[in-house]
């Protein structure tokens, strides 16, 4: 029975008194803090983007070979950014799908319950690690070994960043995979060794595929952090936008380039300064799209089973 | 028939081959672990490991002698000898430790160290100076290798040092641009003073936000909106919110690169982290506590801030502990909002310019100096000694206040 | 060989299956949950092209015995099994014996439906294909489901998800994917409980078909449904095996009191 007619949240409720009503009010508007501070991200990034669009052609910005709003003669094109973000992230996932889909199986089949928890701490404690830690190992100690094994190898590449950044992403493959291998029912595991299955062909040819939506979902949100993933990037992987796909040179992500110009000093209002927001919202919106991609298969999974 | 049931492998390649896959599987799920926590192992060694170094200082200012652990135990202590060693008088020493203005000055341009050796033998005071050159910087392994030929080819003011880089002196000291004499003490107060901020920020909206969601939010699309915003808003990469820090607190609202700035960033940053763990603890206390505080006669806002509130706090307490230790290792968006400025004194206020760990240790590390990364890496061990100790405060508070329903 | 049992003041005679007949024979099988005894010394054998019914009140041990015929119990942990369980001349719990082996050769059809998500072909020729079988997989797939009584219903739409077929559907794939593989004994753990009356039915008398090719041994909790379809009928009470014997005698005249109060509905 829905005794109100108005539609706002606060006359849901009749006959209470004033300072109930305060309460509730004031908790509503710090609920719509988020609201305001998504509104703001949105506003902040596609105004200055806008602005920075009324000076350089959007041909410019998606064909131009070089990023360098710095130079005499500025360049404005993301593809050397995009290019270099592809790089890292790329090779962050050739690490961190296998590692992380063969954890997610040891914890949804395998491990026993203490063991499970203990690998569980493993991965927390891999979440937990500072990214500027992770730069500063992949440059100072892993970037030395690898120059030793591939020639060319250059001071900053996206090879180490790229390999380090495997194992920070990790736990997110192996969290959200192992929920969706554990959310496959145990009738079809128990049809699959009734039929004389040994427990690694019930891994691969029913769990995987029956949970292969969730898993999809786990590996497109460690793409989307591996997009926005900042420090081991401008630490390791360099702040040299050039399009390239050559993973033994310098490049830059969109994200180290963001610190380099942050770090450096950009009047506002500058067009440089318009291009690292143009920079920023191109970064929010492919995250975006990744993280709602990876909430909606999930959704679709729980439906199925459920 | 009855054969097939008798494991014999060797009439049966096929099943043999299915076994072999299937043990060579059910090993190979342990290999990532075990992977990772090596990792973590080399990187904690790695990092200690380049926490000392072995030097070869050319001695300008000093005396360049060193000065035994029986000698002297204060800093004070070993000022006077090496002020003796310069070849000062009792009277002139006497003066000189009494003028606060000459000593202030030594202070600032010389630091007094324990090393763990010298030429002269183990663990012995030495005094450098800012305009000590360096000659060599060599790694423990390489260093300790070289060390024979390394002290034999030394001249008149040239000293050795096996130097430790992590020590307390090195928490206490300013930042400097000189690796000598650069600590962590600015940083450390810019962390607490920001983490207080941004916590005093944060904790009341992302509380308040859970209360409202969970206990008052009418099923209606708004309410769906915040929840799904909520959630996207925890997967916005962090530099993007240093970006909206930048445009709208240091530009916008012209608070500039200061502390206020950063931690309105930083609160937006963890605020859904603290939400969703207290919609978690609230989720956790049962209907019919809130039934029972309702059929006492309280009122909505009583039953919340007397029975539900309490029974959350293990739960939120938690929640911002790890919320906190996020936001300690976060270096990406302050870049954005001034922490990469250089900061030389310690803030006095919420308006004051600051530096914090994670963004002292980036700069160490772009400094493209090889005694920036023994800093670098004792800011590391620092940092991360800090979130060992909130994640072990974290996993006790939730041990020790895990109410079972 | 025809045995006299004295119980209280009357004798009965009771002809238990001869082990030339049976295609499974238990012996003393005694079984545990960690601390939890499930089983207590049970002791029958399975006839072998006949319907044998395992009935009784929930949580007698009907499924467990059932799941110890094929080695499904294994998958639980902290079992531990006492005895024997002999078929086809080995006990499939010889240390030698490879569990993944035996359900190759017993068959299981499950409480729920359960297809795996994929095209009702691929779930028919399963176990073919986990055998390494490559071709002649048409012909088995079509020959199980005739045998299922499902090829007309889906012969045009083999290449459809299993997940869209209706639930009586759905548990007669799960028989023809039991079955394509062929092995002489099928255990069927409830089929027909998550079912409405007329899929039972169907699978009532396609159970009775099956009887040429196969043993068939299933676990019911539905008195008629045993009656209907079963030549003998196991009676399990509490872990213990209280009675077995053909059908008709133990509906008409059981021996125990308690089979005769299960029987007649005062408890279960």
């Amino acid at each position: 029975m829905n005794t109100s007619t108005s539609t706002t949240w606060a006359s849901k409720k009749p006959g209470r008194s004033p300072g109930e009503r305060l309460v509730e009010a004031i908790l509503f508007a710090t609920s719509l803090v988020s609201v305001l501070t998504t509104a703001a991200v949105i506003v902040v990034l596609f105004s200055e983007t806008f602005q920075f669009f009324l000076r350089v052609p959007l041909t410019e910005f998606l064909f131009a070979p070089e990023w360098t709003p710095l130079f005499a003669e500025p360049r404005y094109g993301i593809g050397a950014l995009l290019a270099g973000t592809f790089l890292f992230t790329a090779i962050g996932l050739v690490i961190a799908i296998p590692l992380g889909l063969l954890t997610a199986a040891y914890l949804a089949e395998y491990a026993p319950h203490e063991q499970s928890i203990r690998v569980k701490g493993i991965m927390e404690l891999l979440e937990g690690v500072p990214t500027v830690v992770f730069g500063y190992f992949a440059l100072l100690f892993l970037t030395p070994i690898l120059q030793n094994l591939i020639p060319g190898l250059n001071l900053f590449n996206p090879i180490s960043a790229g390999l380090v950044l495997g194992f920070a992403i990790l736990p997110y493959i192996s969290n959200v995979a192992s929920d969706a291998m554990m959310a496959v029912p145990r009738s079809l595991r128990e049809a699959a060794y009734a039929l004389g299955a040994t427990k690694f062909e019930v891994v691969t040819k029913v769990v995987f595929p029956a949970a292969v939506s969730g898993i999809v979902a786990a590996i497109i949100l460690a793409t989307s952090r591996a997009v926005g993933e900042t420090m081991i990037a401008a630490i390791a992987a360099g702040q040299r936008p050039i399009l390239t796909l050559d993973p033994r040179e310098t490049i830059a992500t969109m994200t180290s380039y963001i610190v380099q110009a942050a770090t450096g000093d950009q009047p506002a209002g500058s067009l440089a300064s318009r291009a690292l927001f143009s920079v920023g919202a191109t970064l929010f919106l492919l995250t975006l799209g990744f993280n709602i991609l990876a909430q909606r298969i999930v959704e679709r999974y729980r439906e199925r089973y459920e | 028939m009855q054969r097939g049931l008798i494991q014999d492998s060797s009439q049966n390649p096929q099943k043999q081959q299915r076994d072999r896959i299937n043990r060579v599987f059910a090993r190979a799920v342990v290999v990532p672990t075990v992977i990772a926590l090596a990792l973590i192992a080399v990187l904690l060694l790695d990092t200690l490991y380049d926490t000392v170094s072995v030097q070869v200082v050319e001695v300008t200012e000093t005396s360049g002698k060193s000065f035994a652990l029986g000698q002297a135990l204060t800093a004070d202590q070993v000022i006077r000898l090496e002020l003796a060693a310069q070849g000062k008088s009792e009277q002139e020493i006497a003066a000189f430790m009494s003028d606060p203005d000459e000593m202030r000055i030594f202070r600032l341009r010389n630091r007094v160290e324990l090393m763990w050796a010298t030429q002269d033998g183990p663990l012995r005071w030495v005094v450098s100076s800012l305009d000590d050159t360096r000659i060599k910087n060599l790694s423990l392994i390489e260093g300790l290798r070289q060390w024979n030929e390394l002290k034999q080819s030394l001249n008149e003011n040239q000293q050795l040092r096996l130097n430790p880089w992590l020590d307390y002196s090195f928490l206490t000291r300013d930042p400097s641009r000189n690796p000598i004499s650069a600590g962590l003490r600015v940083a450390l107060f810019g962390t607490i003073w920001l983490l207080t901020m941004t916590l005093l920020i944060s904790i009341p909206i992302g509380v308040g936000t859970a209360i409202y969601l969970e206990e008052y939010a009418p099923k209606n699309r708004l309410t769906r909106f915040i929840e799904v915003n909520l959630r996207n808003l925890a997967g916005v990469p962090s530099i993007v919110f240093g970006l909206l820090g930048l445009a709208v607190f240091v530009r916008g609202m012209q608070l500039g690169p200061t502390l206020m700035a950063a931690a309105l960033t930083m609160a937006l940053l963890i605020m859904p982290t603290i939400s969703i763990a207290a919609r978690e603890a609230l989720r956790s206390v049962p209907d019919s506590m809130r039934l029972a505080a309702y059929a006492l006669g309280a009122t909505k806002w009583q039953m919340i801030s007397k029975v539900v509130l309490p029974a959350t706090i293990p739960g939120v307490a938690t929640g911002v502990i790890l919320a906190a230790a996020r936001a300690i290792g976060e270096a990406a968006p302050l870049l954005m909002v001034g922490a990469a400025a250089y900061v030389a004194f310690i803030p006095r206020g919420p308006l004051s310019e600051y530096t914090v760990l994670p963004v002292q240790i980036y700069l160490w590390i772009s400094a493209n100096l090889s005694e920036f990364a023994n800093t670098a890496a004792a800011g590391i061990v620092v940092l991360l000694l800090t979130l060992g100790g909130l994640y072990a405060l974290a996993f006790w508070v939730r041990r020790k206040y895990r109410v079972e329903w | 060989m025809v045995q006299e049992v004295a119980i209280g003041h009357e004798t009965v005679r009771w002809e238990p299956v001869p082990a030339e007949d049976a295609v499974v024979q238990v012996q003393n099988l005694n079984l545990f949950y960690g601390k939890h005894q499930a089983l207590y010394n049970v002791s029958v054998n399975f006839p072998r092209n006949k319907i044998t019914a395992i009935i009784g009140p929930s949580g007698c041990g009907k499924s467990t015995l059932l799941r110890s015929l094929n080695r499904m119990n294994d998958l639980v942990p902290g079992v531990r099994l006492e005895g024997k369980v002999i078929y086809e001349g080995v006990d499939i719990y010889d240390t030698q014996v490879d569990p993944v082996e035996v359900r190759r050769h017993i068959g299981m059809v499950f409480q729920k439906p359960n297809p795996f998500p994929k095209t009702i072909f691929e779930n028919v020729v399963f176990g073919l294909r986990l055998q390494g079988q490559k071709t002649g997989l048409d012909e088995v797939a079509q020959r199980a489901l005739e045998r299922a009584a499902l090829w007309d219903e889906v012969k045009d739409k083999l290449g459809e998800i299993a997940l869209r077929l209706s639930g009586g559907q759905q548990q007669r794939l799960c028989i023809a994917r039991a079955i394509a593989t062929e092995p002489p004994l099928l255990l069927l753990d409830e089929p027909t409980s998550a079912l409405d009356p007329i899929a039972t039915e169907r699978i009532e008398s396609l159970l009775i078909e099956l009887k040429q090719h196969y043993s068939l041994v299933i676990v019911t909790h539905n008195m008629q449904q045993a009656a209907r379809i079963a030549d003998r009928t196991v009676f399990m009470h509490l872990g213990v095996l209280i009675e077995e014997g053909p059908t008709n005698q133990m509906f008409t005249n059981p021996r125990d009191k308690r089979t005769e109060a299960y029987i007649t509905g005062r408890f279960g």
